[in-house]
This record gives C-alpha cells, sequence and structure tokens, in this order.
C-alpha cells in the first residue's frame, strides 16, 4: 500500500512538474485530487528540483538550509512583492497540508502571514510571509531634517519608541561630534529602562495569555498599565514618545522623584508574586519547558531571544552608551541555554526585576524642554543600543541638516530568522500560540 | 415566576436595561444602534507601529475589561459586527481590507483607530502608503491619538453604538 501511494506520488511530482512546464494547472491534469494537496504539491513541482518523498509512513521533511527571510535593507525590499518573500524551507510527504494563519489574525495582531507545514498536528515547517506592513521608513525619512526624522523614527516601532528615539540621537550626535552630559544620559537610561519593563511586562503577559493562564495575564497586564501610566506622568505620553531629542529634549519632563519608589516597589512586589504563582504552576510550565526550542546552528541571535539561547550578547554591557556605565554590572546579566519558550519567560522575568533596580539607581528628576539645535552640518552617524527586543542600530547620514540616509537594523528583523526554525522542532500546532508570544518579535521592525 | 414588571419587561425589555442604554447618548447611526448591547469586533493591522495594537490588547486587561460591555475581539470576520483598522493603509493591505469587510455579516460598522489610520501620521507621502481609508470601506467612527489610549478606544466604541455621551455628534 505504502509503495503504490509512493510511487503514485512520484508520478504525481513527474505530472506537476510538467504541468508547470506547460503553463497549466495541476487541477487541471489531475480534477479530482485534493485542491490543498494539489497546492503542495505544485509548490514542491515549482520550486525545488531534489524531489524527496521519504521514507515510511510519517516521511520527514526535506529541509534544504536555513529559511532565508528577506531582510529590509533599503533597495532589497519594493512594497508589493512580498509574494515572492518566503523562506526556503520546503516541505514535502503524505498528508502534509499548509496550515495558513494570517495576515488577519487571532484577536489583535500585527498583519504576518504563516503558512505551516503540518501533518496531522504535527509541526513541519513553517513558511512567513512578510511585508504587508511596508511602511517605507527609510524612504519616508529622507530629505526631512533630524527634528522630522526623529518623528518618524519614534513610530517605527511602538513599543520600542524610546530606543528608536535614542539611538536616532545617538547617531545624530555622533554626526555632529557631539556627546551628552551626564544629566542627559542617565535620564535616557531610566526612560529606556522604562520602555524596557512595560515592554517584557507586556510580552510577559501574552505569554501567560497563550498558556490560558488568565489570571497571570490580567496581573500582569494590570502592573503594565501602572507603568505606563507612570511614563505618562513623566514624560506627557504613555509610550514615551516626543521626549528624547539629539542634544537635549523635545519637552519638559515631570519630576517623579516622589511617586517612583512607591510605583516600583508596588510593581516589583507584585510582579514577584505573580512569577512566583507561575514558577510553581505546573500547567503553565509543561507548556514552556522544550517547547519551540532554537536549533544550534549560525544565526546570530540578538536581545532577549539570543541571551536565552546562549549568547551573552547586551549592547547595554558590552558597548555601554547612555549611562549604562555606571548603571550594569556584567555579573547581573541573565541568561538561559536551551533557546526554547521557558528560557525566554526565565531572560524576560529577571530582565523585568533588573530594569526596576536599573530605575531605582538612575531616578526620575524632572527637566526643562531644551530647543533642539538647529542642525545644518554634514556627517555620517552611528547609534547602537539594546531595545527592548535586542540589539537596534541607526546609521544615519546627514548632508546639511537633512537625512540623506537612514539605514535601520532592528533586534526582530534579525530574530525573525529563528522563528520558522524553533516552530516545527518536535512542536505541536497547538504549541504554536505558546511559542509566537514566547517570540513576541514586532512585524512593524521586521518590514519597515 | 410572576412579578408586578413582567407584562411591562416582556413588552419593551427589562426597565433597567432600558434606562441605561437609553439615557447615555444618541447612537451614531441606526446601524450602530444594534450593537449597544452586544458588540464583536475583528481588528486589522493595516501597517501600524504595534502601539495600537499594544492599547488595544490592553482593553482585554481588567482596567479596562471590555467584556463588561458585551463588547469583545473575535478572530473570525465571519463572526464580527465592527472592523476596527489600525496603521498607516498599505498597498499590500488595501485587498485584504476589501475582503475582510466582505465577509463580514450585514450588518457591519468599521472604525479607524489611531493618527495613521485617519490620514497616514508622519508617514503620509511615502511610498506604498495609501493613507485614506474612506475610499476603500465606509468608516463609521474615526479614534484619534498616537496610539490612542484604551480609554480613548473604549469612550469611542461607546460613543458610536450611543452608550457614552459624544460631544463631538457625528461621527467624522
Amino acid at each position: 500500500m505504502q509503495k503504490t501511494q509512493e510511487a503514485a506520488d512520484v508520478s504525481l511530482i513527474a505530472a506537476c512538474e510538467q504541468a508547470a512546464q506547460e503553463g497549466n494547472r495541476v487541477l487541471d491534469v489531475f480534477p479530482a485530487e485534493d485542491a490543498v494537496r494539489v497546492a503542495v504539491w505544485e509548490k514542491v513541482a515549482g520550486a525545488i528540483t531534489e524531489v524527496d518523498v521519504g521514507a515510511g509512513p510519517h516521511p520527514r521533511p526535506s529541509r534544504h538550509g536555513f529559511p532565508s527571510l528577506r531582510f529590509a535593507e533599503e533597495q532589497d525590499f519594493l512594497p508589493g512583492t512580498f509574494e515572492a518573500a518566503a523562506a526556503d524551507l520546503e516541505v514535502i510527504g503524505h498528508g502534509m497540508h499548509v496550515m495558513p494563519l494570517g495576515p488577519v489574525r487571532a484577536d489583535v495582531a500585527e498583519a504576518l502571514r504563516y503558512e505551516l507545514d503540518a501533518l496531522g498536528d504535527e509541526i513541519h515547517g513553517l513558511t512567513l510571509r512578510r511585508g504587508y506592513k511596508h511602511r517605507g521608513v527609510a524612504d519616508r525619512m529622507r530629505g526631512l531634517d533630524a527634528a522630522q526624522a526623529l518623528e518618524v523614527a519614534e513610530r517605527v516601532t511602538g513599543t520600542s519608541t524610546v530606543a528608536h528615539a535614542l539611538a536616532f540621537s545617538l547617531a545624530v550626535e555622533d554626526a555632529l561630534g557631539v556627546a551628552a552630559d551626564q544629566e542627559l544620559s542617565v535620564m535616557r537610561s531610566a526612560l529606556a529602562e522604562l520602555e524596557r519593563l512595560h515592554s517584557h511586562l507586556g510580552d510577559l503577559a501574552a505569554l501567560a495569555a497563550s498558556t490560558g493562564t488568565v489570571v497571570a495575564a490580567a496581573d500582569l497586564y494590570r502592573l503594565r498599565e501602572a507603568v505606563l501610566r507612570l511614563g505618562a506622568r513623566w514624560t506627557g505620553h504613555r509610550y514615551l514618545r516626543g521626549a528624547i531629542a539629539p542634544g537635549g529634549w523635545r519637552r519638559g519632563l515631570a519630576d517623579i522623584r516622589g511617586e517612583l519608589p512607591a510605583v516600583l516597589e508596588n510593581v516589583e512586589a507584585q510582579f514577584i508574586a505573580v512569577r512566583r504563582a507561575l514558577d510553581h504552576t505546573n500547567s503553565f510550565l509543561d507548556r514552556l519547558h522544550g517547547a519551540g526550542r532554537i536549533p544550534a546552528g549560525p544565526l546570530d541571535l540578538v536581545g532577549v531571544v539570543g541571551r536565552s539561547a546562549g549568547v551573552r550578547e547586551d549592547v547595554r554591557w558590552d558597548r555601554p552608551y547612555a549611562a549604562y556605565p555606571e548603571l550594569c554590572h556584567r555579573r547581573h546579566m541573565p541568561g538561559y541555554a536551551a533557546g526554547d519558550a521557558f528560557g525566554r519567560y526565565y531572560v524576560r522575568c529577571e530582565e523585568v526585576l533588573q530594569s526596576i533596580a536599573m530605575l531605582r539607581r538612575a531616578g526620575g528628576t524632572g527637566c526643562e524642554f531644551t530647543s533642539m539645535p538647529v542642525l545644518s552640518e554634514d556627517g555620517i552617524g552611528h547609534g547602537l543600543v539594546e531595545s527592548p527586543r535586542g540589539r537596534l542600530f541607526y546609521r544615519v547620514e546627514l548632508r546639511s541638516g537633512q537625512v540623506l540616509s537612514c539605514r535601520i537594523r532592528t533586534a526582530s528583523s534579525i530574530n525573525w530568522v529563528a522563528v520558522p526554525l524553533a516552530v516545527p522542532n518536535h512542536n505541536i500546532l497547538q504549541d504554536f500560540p505558546i511559542i509566537d508570544a514566547s517570540f513576541n518579535l514586532s512585524v512593524a521592525s521586521l518590514d519597515l | 415566576m410572576f412579578y408586578p414588571r413582567w407584562i411591562v419587561n416582556l413588552a419593551k425589555g427589562p426597565a433597567v436595561l432600558r434606562r441605561k442604554v437609553a439615557s447615555r447618548g444618541k447612537a451614531a447611526s441606526p446601524t450602530a444602534r444594534l450593537f449597544a448591547r452586544s458588540l464583536a469586533i475583528r481588528h486589522l493591522d493595516a501597517g501600524s507601529c504595534n502601539g495600537c495594537e499594544s492599547e488595544l490588547s490592553l482593553l482585554g486587561s481588567p482596567v479596562y475589561d471590555l467584556s463588561r460591555f458585551g463588547f469583545s475581539f473575535t478572530p473570525s470576520p465571519r463572526h464580527a459586527d465592527l472592523l476596527l483598522i489600525t496603521g498607516v493603509v498599505t498597498d499590500a493591505m488595501v485587498p485584504l481590507i476589501r475582503a475582510t469587510y466582505e465577509a463580514m455579516p450585514d450588518p457591519k460598522l468599521v472604525v479607524a483607530a489611531g493618527a495613521c489610520a485617519i490620514d497616514g501620521c508622519v508617514f503620509r507621502g511615502a511610498p506604498g502608503v495609501v493613507g485614506n481609508l474612506q475610499d476603500i470601506v465606509p468608516v463609521d467612527r474615526w479614534i484619534p491619538g498616537c496610539p490612542p489610549s484604551p480609554d480613548a478606544l473604549l469612550d469611542g466604541l461607546l460613543a458610536l453604538v450611543g452608550r457614552a455621551a459624544d460631544p463631538a455628534g457625528e461621527a467624522s
């Protein structure tokens, strides 16, 4: 029976290849064949030359190297060509089907299309189709002056507003050869840590929600709201927009030194309680351990995803900027080796506590509005910061005060490549939402 | 069980609920009024910075608790009463917005949330950004903000269905 089926599949592949060459649809040749199945075969026939049907009742997928997710480099990406930007991961075999998800998906989610190659419940491959959200950030910035370009930079990723504003400001300061004074640096670090705090709390809440631990999710969302409101009282914006600028501040900041310790203490105590409860909930831990493990390979991972997979790298330690030389101690860098969903949970939890500690040391002083210097010089500058999701790099080229070109390399654009590898790694469809939430990468900073 | 208001309630609906719903404000349209007590929301990201999504996800938190109004997010457009669009409208998303809207059963509402969905915000004029939702689907209400805070989103939704006073009066 097995043999006959295999032979039939081989002949089907041959027919598909012939049909593809002649420009026919396979369904015209085999009108009775299952449409989804034919779609898989067509994909196979059109995309690869080497045919691997697999052996045994559960054929293993054939993998052709790492998926090449295309990155948003400047000229590499044209809007509308997203269909071509797929991963080179082809999966074939009996009973394999594609489960499409997105770009309109889940309850509240960013636009990205997942195509899960599944055999029953087992996931054997994942293709990401991106580009739905391409907003032409780099194109938009060209020709703007620094103040206007900063507005665009702040809106690249909402939950990393400070990181983008800071990286852009550091790049502009680097281009002009000016350095921020100590007081400014301390407050920049404080804002960055406040942002990391709310971003990590949100990611952990999403992870808790994905495993069905709704009480923990509710608690974490509540803590996140408290942090967002603290930021709103400090800077006037929940996501801390419109504060950081090259060489100064775009608006005066309120003095929150009076309430900061109490809020932080409250958040810390409640967070520790929630974490202790989660660490003693087997139904939560069982879903995380071993789920979405990133296979060892030549991957350049950054941020929480990297640190949870044994890559001990953090810009705040390795290339300290702002006030991090005083705020960081290497012995405290959290890390985990397994690279699974639990590792990402663990590293995020540790970093929440660390951010609270750093915020305590940095304080929440107020400051006066300082008008931005009118820039009319040339220069090329680089800004490298640790955004909540990892390393963020800006290269800004200024020509008489205007942005000639701006290259952005976000952490998510680096880390997304690990997702199509981690999801099919001995996981089932029910694990997918948990793995997705454990990464919680930004699509906005992938598509740019 | 018989009780004195039984006949009245049977004819007009429970008095308490009648009073509550009627006294708050005027719905944007007769269609919007239909969803005053039960609204299934389908969110669609048309190119946001994820700030709007971040605020939308907080609507389910106990601080705002969307469900106490009878509102909920739904994964399927087939179950949705309201399409909530965030983000600059990119070229790639235009056919998907249309398809999602068409997949929703009548009657249906559309809300554009956030500065980007209203006019493209800082991305207006960038290549690949349409920035004008009105030509694609009919919008019943615009909720400004960058991003709109959860209470702004709630207020906008409640005003749309006539459960909150709407100082702006008519939509848009």
